[in-house]
């Protein structure tokens, strides 16, 4: 086990080394100038060319690489060409919402999602594992976008329920923050819900058909007791797998919801970055989801160990 | 026992925590966040939105587009040969810091400016010193004689912003100006939260535009950045914004049947251009550039952009009705969607089929769209046509390479005063330069009597025809939208909120 971790400490430090390298060139090939952006549309290309020099945009690519990753190592992503702040302090402030959506998403996803999945399974092709399935299909194929802007029309400009967009005024307290999230949670939430729920069914029915579920049945025990003590426990590890992945996924690539939202996560920073050519901010984003990715991806591995004892490493 | 003490104790903080007067606060949403908060810095004009509530400057415009006092007493002592300004300061005014504004302060903020400022480093070669003459006096003293000098002063655009000395450096050490709300918090992409400045010196004239009493009606305005189109419609709509701006054009209906909101049309608001390269390729050849403007139909360009008469004029003068720089000259040469003419000068080009290049981008979407239809034209005509649709950031740097680009579309609010605009410029990204045109806007810059610039600016709208300088393909309007009952807010592409009170 202590091995087993160890050489996955070793794999995770590869990979972030092979992210930041891989940012650094990414963002770089891309064509634009974030200091022609800056100076703005009447201003020469002089101007452009004095803020570059100013801010160290002239360098060479190598010695810029080797100043990037000689920070990083330290924990210093650099400054933003943008806001002109530290990538971590901007980073840091755009945790909160993005989080807090992710899991407010991932709870309404696995409420609608799991009861039925697992419903839908032990009454396969009965009226509601049809509906369902055909629902899912819908949800998952509508763009977020729309969904959100017509969420937002109805229940935020008709309605008046919830705030159409934003995450709070500067004086507001933590309820009317989360107030804010409401609406595009449950956005994320049916959209993601889909894919839990097709995941959930299928494993359900794989083990519901095992034989050790009729042997079950055949001790006399509760539909109840097969269902939710033989059947889901066995059924869970890809259930687990994928909803690791989905909370990864919402943490990483709400963009277009936290855009319709206005909600000033991570989503919406990393548009921005990219529109605004902020290199630093991009790498620090694309090394933040590449950590995330690794440690979820870790725990759920580590779950496994938990739902299932015949799982060793 | 307790509940009745809970209750009653509950009741009294409920009574405690309600405020005797309603605090007014102003949610503005604009279009993005503003990369700095120093005016000088950048040329957006979301930056000059927010700065200019917050810094001031010598001089700015009434409604009518004059110049007129700000932070000067009044309007300044020009020598004769126009080389000399000598402007009296506002005595009593003070910075947000408590600080009192004077010479020093303005003399060290216009030095920087000629230093720092795009539209600043336009005009440093032709000052040659900044003095603070007494403590409320300063003296600008020219090489030449320089008439759109007040206007830049004037201009919150790539502003000539009043700072305290001490802050000045590259970048500024804190926000701190004269203007009527001050800096509270900022945090970015979320907000920018400006607080009334209760020193602040307001003018005592009537209110006229820029000009006259800054009245500070609401206690807080809040800027919002909102990147998208649609949420900023929606959050007018549900009433969570007092204003936004940028709104397109297809919600107007719904903002017109909206019972919390209306919409505010900035009619015209401005000018898309197609701008030619002098400097390299294709268009360096006069009658190639004539070929274009025979050829293209700014009619069919305009409506398939915007769709609606509502919101476009096809009109070739470079500035519209009302405005004193407004004729018709040369303007017969607008929009003849001529193809066998274009053709004539394609021919005596001896145009051989080299493609044709027009950078555009989908940052803003009436760019494409005319860009396309403006293809179809060109083809028609003879050209090798070949769009190159890249995204903004791409196109920001590209342009700035005569290398990669023929045309290139982009467009202005109708800005002030005709030199505001850098494309007339020899030294502009377009390298527009011959003797004839360099000579009508030198006259032009340096020609003080206002009827008599009047004159040279046909001249120079002639010229811009009869070499194809650069096109303008008409006027466009702008929506924006303000809820019910707002009042006290100007009709302008920078809009300033000071006066701004709901019923």
């Amino acid at each position: 086990m202590t091995k087993y971790l160890f050489n996955r400490l070793i794999g995770m430090l590869i990979v972030v080394f092979m992210v930041l390298s891989i940012a650094f060139i990414i963002v770089r090939l891309a064509p634009g100038d974030p200091a022609a952006l800056l100076v703005g549309p009447d201003a020469t290309a002089e101007d452009a060319a004095q803020l570059r020099e100013r801010l160290g945009l002239n360098q060479s690519i190598s010695i810029q690489y080797l100043t990037f990753i000689g920070n990083a190592l330290q924990g210093d992503l650099g400054n933003s060409i943008f806001f002109n702040q530290k990538v971590t302090t901007i980073l840091a402030s755009r945790a909160e919402p993005t989080i807090f959506l992710a899991l407010f998403s991932l709870i309404i996803a696995i409420s609608i999602a799991l009861p039925i999945g697992i419903y839908s399974a032990y009454r396969r092709a009965g009226w509601v594992d049809q509906g369902a399935i055909s629902t899912a299909m819908l949800a998952a194929s509508v763009p977020s976008f729309l969904t959100g802007l017509l969420f937002q029309r109805f229940f935020a400009t008709d309605l008046g329920w919830f705030p159409a967009s934003g995450y709070g005024a500067p004086d507001a307290d933590f309820l009317t923050r989360m107030h804010h999230l409401v609406l595009p949670a449950i956005v994320l939430g049916i959209v993601n819900s889909a894919l839990i729920l097709r995941f959930s069914r299928a494993s359900m029915l794989d083990v519901l058909s095992e034989d050790y579920v009729r042997t079950a049945r055949a001790k006399g025990m509760t539909e109840w007791r097969v269902v939710m003590r033989h059947a889901l426990k066995n059924a869970l590890i890809p259930i687990v797998t994928i909803i690791g992945l989905t909370f990864a996924l919402l943490v990483s690539g709400a963009v277009v919801t936290e855009r319709v939202f206005n909600i000033p996560g991570m989503g919406n920073l990393v548009v921005s970055a990219v529109l605004r050519r902020d290199y630093p901010v991009i790498q620090g984003t694309l090394i933040v989801v590449a950590v995330l990715y690794i440690v979820i991806n870790l725990l759920v591995d580590l779950l496994y160990l938990a739902i299932d004892r015949r799982v060793k490493y | 026992m307790r509940l009745r003490n809970l209750i009653i104790s509950a009741i009294v903080a409920a009574g405690v925590s309600t405020p005797v007067f309603a605090q007014q606060t102003l949610t503005v949403a604009i279009v993005g966040e503003p990369n700095t908060l120093d005016p000088m810095a950048s040329t957006k004009d979301l930056v000059s939105i927010v700065t200019q509530h917050f810094y001031e400057t010598l001089y700015t415009f009434n409604s009518s587009w004059e110049v007129v006092p700000l932070l000067a007493k009044n309007m300044p002592q020009i020598s004769d040969d126009g080389k000399t300004y000598r402007i009296a300061l506002r005595q009593g005014v003070t910075f947000h810091d408590g600080s009192d504004m004077d010479s020093a302060d303005v003399a060290a903020s216009l030095q920087r400016w000629l230093k720092v400022a795009s539209r600043g480093k336009g005009v440093a070669d032709r000052v040659d010193s900044v003095i603070a003459e007494d403590a409320y006096t300063l003296v600008i003293n020219l090489n030449q004689a320089y008439a759109p000098l007040l206007s830049l002063l004037a201009f919150s655009n790539s502003a000539a912003a009043v700072y305290p000395e001490e802050i000045l450096g590259d970048t500024l050490k804190a926000t701190i100006g004269t203007g009527p709300y001050k800096l509270a918090s900022h945090k970015p992409d979320q907000y920018i939260q400006l607080t009334r400045f209760e020193g602040y010196k307001s003018r005592t004239e009537a209110s006229d535009g820029g000009s006259g009493a800054r009245t500070q009606v609401a206690d807080e305005i809040r800027f919002i950045p909102v990147a998208d189109a649609s949420t900023r419609v929606e959050g007018l709509l549900s009433g969570q914004f007092d204003f936004a701006d940028g709104l397109p054009t297809e919600a107007i209906d719904r903002i017109e049947q909206s019972d919390k909101a209306e919409p505010v049309l900035l009619r015209p608001f401005g000018w898309p251009i197609l701008a030619f390269n002098h400097k390299d390729g294709l268009l360096v050849n006069r009658d190639v550039r004539l070929a274009v403007q025979a050829a293209i139909s700014p009619q069919d360009m305009l409506y398939a952009a915007f769709g609606d008469e509502r919101f476009f004029v096809a009109d070739g003068a470079l500035y519209p009705k009302g405005w004193v720089w407004n004729s018709e000259s040369g303007t017969k040469a607008y929009g003849e969607a001529d193809a066998s003419k274009a053709a004539k000068y394609l021919k005596s080009a001896k145009y051989d089929g080299t493609e044709l290049r027009i950078l555009t981008s989908h940052q803003y979407e009436f760019h494409f769209k005319m860009a396309e239809v403006a293809k179809v034209y060109l083809e028609a005509a003879g050209f090798n046509v070949k769009l190159d649709v890249v995204d903004w950031a791409t196109l920001g740097q590209r342009r700035n390479n005569p290398e990669l680009w023929d045309i290139y579309i982009t467009h202005s609010p109708f800005l002030p005063e005709p030199s505001l605009t850098s494309m007339y410029h020899a030294s502009s990204r377009l390298g527009w330069s011959n003797p004839q045109k360099d000579g009508v806007l030198a006259a032009f810059n340096s020609t003080s009597d206002p009827a008599k610039r009047v004159e040279l600016f046909k001249d120079l709208q002639r010229l811009v025809f009869e070499q194809a300088g650069f096109i303008k393909i008409g006027g466009f309007n702008a929506l924006m939208g303000k809820r019910k009952g707002l009042t006290g807010i100007s009709k302008t592409p920078w809009p300033y909120f000071w006066n701004a009170k709901s019923l």
